[in-house]
């Protein structure tokens, strides 16, 4: 690793419309449209702008994905190993950023734990690990089976019958995720017909905090999944 | 203007490439001894001097405690990593090294991207006498499952050998891109980097678009301490147990021998992909004779184990693509294990069908970086490598769990932004540890480095510094941090964990450049001294003729002083001095040499009329 000292590729909201280099006017996206140099990320740029985007969680993958290989092809470090210190820079940045911003925007669960990030709705890492109460019951038996299970196989005893049982369990916590999952493909659509409907801020806020829910209870279900597959390969 | 090759370091052999301009096609550049593939073998000589390649693979068999090869498992790695290789190395490793391994050779030591600078000169040589001109910047490859440390080693390897390493790229990448471009092939494709040292197993998507093509990877995984080398050691340990068995014969302590042991069976190994049978035969120290012969199936269910080895990883690669083996279109095999018909035979049947394996498997991976350093160089931009990082970026939280930055396979560039704060009243500095690997804990993961944040006295909470994690085209990690309450950029002192510190390089190579400049003032020396006698011998033999009479007293003792002034000097190493006294030599002669002229020309002149002159 190395470190890399003062960054260039910032600059302040008022001086970032001008091109560094020719001085027109409206500069951007990416490039200069007048003398073609590549240019710093205007201040404020998310990742859905950085793709021309609003900020709509419903995508045609395949659109982005093309954008993504022709912005690729434009801004890629290849292209700027002759050039100055100053846009070898830029083009690693603005790379790394069209990078970053295809991985969250390509997957439609990232894309919203993205949106809901970037709008300060959702603390990264910081997701809730309670079970959600309708859970509660399930959850609570789940945890019995598992807790049988070890003390069987520490014992020797057999197993057949509760692997059974965790079997059962883990496919019906494997449809809840699938509602889950179509529970957020129709928030998300809400939420693209409210944007577009230019709704009212506090409904924005609601939807935003109702998908949050739902992707904490999602987390919440894979991590059992994910849990009770890990006792069941090893037993 | 200077050119731009593809380097393929080895673990076993390495080589060279560049676009033959005749063919518009990668070409592989051979070495003096005509073959294209340089092994990568490195020997020291009691003088010094350093021995490259092949003649350096004899000496392994004579010297090897002046002989290291497969030097690439040393690359990146701090001792502790290392104590399964030394069970089956010769390595000797410098008992003071830590964070950086030292090996001795003879009486020396070298650190590993040293070792291997030595091994990039060798092959920018190779190239130097092929074009007829310098080479100053090289792409240079590496294992798809390098980390940080490994790929920096490799960097700096270059930068030791006097090349500027334009762009590291991931082995099997590049093999991609020289069959991509050999075969024009489409789709999705695995390709299966089994080489010396290190396995690799990449997905790749190729796409065309109106601009040209795009080799997109989708996922990497591997081992880079998986390889040939294993499977000879595997033979070797049997080949040792016989040996000690029947002949009471222990090799270790005969470490000539051992090396003859394994020149044998890696003959075999290579044989057996074409036999079904081979016979080992050699003499043992002590004049016994080994008799043993090996037939294919026993070969192949001796090393099924570490061809099994590899699946592991291919499996985990195509899970991150989120494809099953059916859904790949090519399989492309790459390195010198894929020889073996068991490996064709397993990456088959796996894949449910037959790979790929038209091109050399040993010169692919060159060929691909050098059409790589064509495009770097400026030539006509004709498609694209979007690389992945192998492994996740992280940074050590409370209690020694590792939060994830930027996950695996993630294209780069890429990059991560993290705010540090203080936890607690007055505190002056946050420590910042990085990390890469899959594990939960710190401790299971690999250390890249650590470095503190320098914060101003206040209550807890109140500082802010945003540190900004890149991981660049060549998969190493730059790091950047800014307080967001000054706005001021904030000078990091980043202690590796593992590798050279920019000083210890700025070292190596002034070390280098003396070494340049005694070089130098050799060749120097030599060519002053030839200079001199050639005059010396022409001045004494004019003196001896008839015309040195001619002379004045004064001009015979001036040309007589200069004349003693030059032997003497000659008998000594300074270069400067010489060059002065055959200037003086030279002036002393001058009216000599007039003489000399004039009755040439009478010579040449005479039985001639002067119009003819």
């Amino acid at each position: 690793m190395s470190v890399t000292q003062p960054q260039t590729a910032r600059t302040d909201a008022t001086a970032a419309a001008k091109c560094w280099n020719c001085g027109a006017a409206s500069a951007g996206p990416h490039f200069c449209p007048s003398c073609g140099k590549i240019q710093p990320l205007l201040a404020g740029t998310d990742y859905f702008a950085f793709f021309g985007l609003p900020q709509q969680l419903t995508l045609d993958s395949t659109a982005l994905e093309n954008e993504f290989h022709k912005l690729s092809w434009k801004l890629h470090p290849d292209n700027f190993v002759r050039a100055s210190e100053f846009e070898r820079n830029l083009s690693l940045e603005l790379s790394a950023q069209l990078n970053d911003a295809y991985r969250a925007l390509s997957e439609p669960i990232a894309r919203i734990e993205y949106l809901l990030a970037h709008l300060g709705v959702r603390k990264e890492g910081a997701t809730k690990q309670q079970a959600p109460p309708e859970l509660l019951e399930e959850v609570f038996e789940l945890n019995e089976s598992l807790d049988e299970l070890r003390e069987a196989r520490a014992d020797g005893g057999d197993t057949a019958l509760l692997r059974e049982r965790l079997g059962e369990a883990k496919s019906n916590f494997q449809d809840k995720l699938a509602e889950v999952d179509d529970e957020l493909a129709v928030a998300s659509r809400e939420w693209d017909a409210a944007l577009a409907a230019n709704a009212d801020p506090s409904k924005q806020t609601a939807l935003l905090s109702r998908m949050n829910d739902v992707l904490n209870r999602r987390s919440y279900i894979r991590n059992l999944v994910a849990s009770v597959a890990k006792e069941l390969a090893e037993a | 203007m200077a050119r731009t090759v593809g380097i393929d370091l080895g673990t076993t052999f390495s080589l060279v490439a560049h676009l033959d301009p005749a063919t518009g096609s990668p070409k592989c550049i051979p070495g003096p001894y005509g073959s294209t593939l340089c092994p990568s073998v490195v020997s020291v000589d009691g003088d010094g001097k350093v021995i490259v390649g092949e003649p350096a693979r004899q000496l392994l068999l004579t010297q090897p405690e002046r002989t290291i090869y497969s030097v690439k498992r040393l690359m990146g790695r701090g001792v502790d990593d290392i104590q399964d290789e030394l069970r089956l190395f010769p390595f000797r490793i410098d008992s003071g090294s830590r964070n950086v391994i030292r090996v001795r050779l003879g009486d020396k030591l070298f650190t590993p991207p040293e070792i291997s600078a030595f091994i990039l000169r060798e092959l920018k040589s190779w190239a130097e006498n092929h074009f007829g001109e310098p080479v100053e910047r090289a792409v240079v490859t590496v294992p798809a499952y390098f980390n940080d440390a490994q790929r920096q080693a490799t960097k700096d390897a270059g930068r030791l050998a006097g090349l500027e390493v334009l762009r590291l790229v991931n082995e099997p990448t590049a093999a991609a891109l020289a069959y991509g471009l050999h075969e024009q092939k489409r789709g999705r494709v695995a390709v299966y980097d089994f080489g010396g040292g290190t396995f690799d197993i990449s997905i790749l998507k190729l796409i065309s678009t109106s601009e040209g093509d795009i080799y997109q990877v989708l996922s990497t995984n591997g081992d880079t301490h998986l390889g040939g080398d294993d499977i000879d050691n595997a033979l070797l340990e049997r080949m040792r147990a016989t040996i000690s068995e029947l002949h009471n014969v222990d090799l270790s302590a005969h470490p000539e021998a051992a090396q003859e042991v394994r020149k044998r069976v890696i003959a075999a190994k290579h044989e057996l992909s074409a036999k079904d049978s081979v016979l080992l035969s050699f003499k043992l120290p002590g004049g016994g004779v080994v008799q043993q012969a090996i037939n294919r199936a026993d070969f192949e269910k001796w090393i099924e184990p570490i061809v099994a080895r590899t699946m592991e990883p291919v499996r985990h690669a195509l899970a991150d693509a989120k494809l099953a083996p059916a859904e790949i279109d090519e399989v492309v095999l790459v390195g010198g294990s894929t020889r073996i018909p068991l490996v064709r035979r397993t990456v088959g049947e796996y894949f449910e069908r037959p790979p790929h394996c038209e091109l050399d498997p040993d010169e692919v991976v060159a060929l691909g970086a050098a059409a790589q350093a064509t495009i770097l160089e400026g030539g006509v931009k004709t498609m694209l490598l979007l690389d992945v990082t192998p492994l996740s970026l992280g940074i050590e939280t409370m209690g020694g769990v590792v939060a994830k930055i930027i996950p695996r396979n993630s294209t780069i560039p890429a990059s991560a932004q993290e705010l540090f704060t203080t936890g607690v009243e007055n505190q002056t500095a946050i420590d910042v540890h990085i990390l890469q690997g899959e594990r939960e804990l710190a401790k299971d993961c690999r250390s890249l480095a650590r470095f503190q944040l320098k914060v101003p006295p206040g209550p807890a909470g109140l500082a802010r510094v945003e540190v900004k994690f890149l991981i660049d085209a060549n998969g190493i990690l730059q790091v950047a941090a800014r307080d967001l309450k000054t706005d001021a950029q904030q000078v990091l002192e980043v202690q590796p964990s593992y590798g050279l510190s920019d000083d210890e390089i700025e070292r190596m190579l002034e070390e280098s450049i003396e070494f340049a400049e005694e070089d130098f003032a050799n060749r120097q020396v030599i060519e002053a001294r030839t200079e001199a006698e050639t005059i010396l011998n022409a001045t004494e033999k004019t003196l001896r003729g008839s015309r040195s009479s001619e002379l004045s007293p004064g001009e015979r003792r001036s040309i007589d002083g200069a004349v003693s002034h030059l032997r003497s000097a000659v008998a000594g190493t300074d270069y400067k001095l010489m060059r002065q006294c055959i200037d003086e030599l030279n002036q002393a002669t001058m009216h000599l040499a007039e003489i000399l002229m004039n009755s040439a020309l009478q010579t040449a002149v005479q039985g001639k009329r002067l119009e003819d002159v």
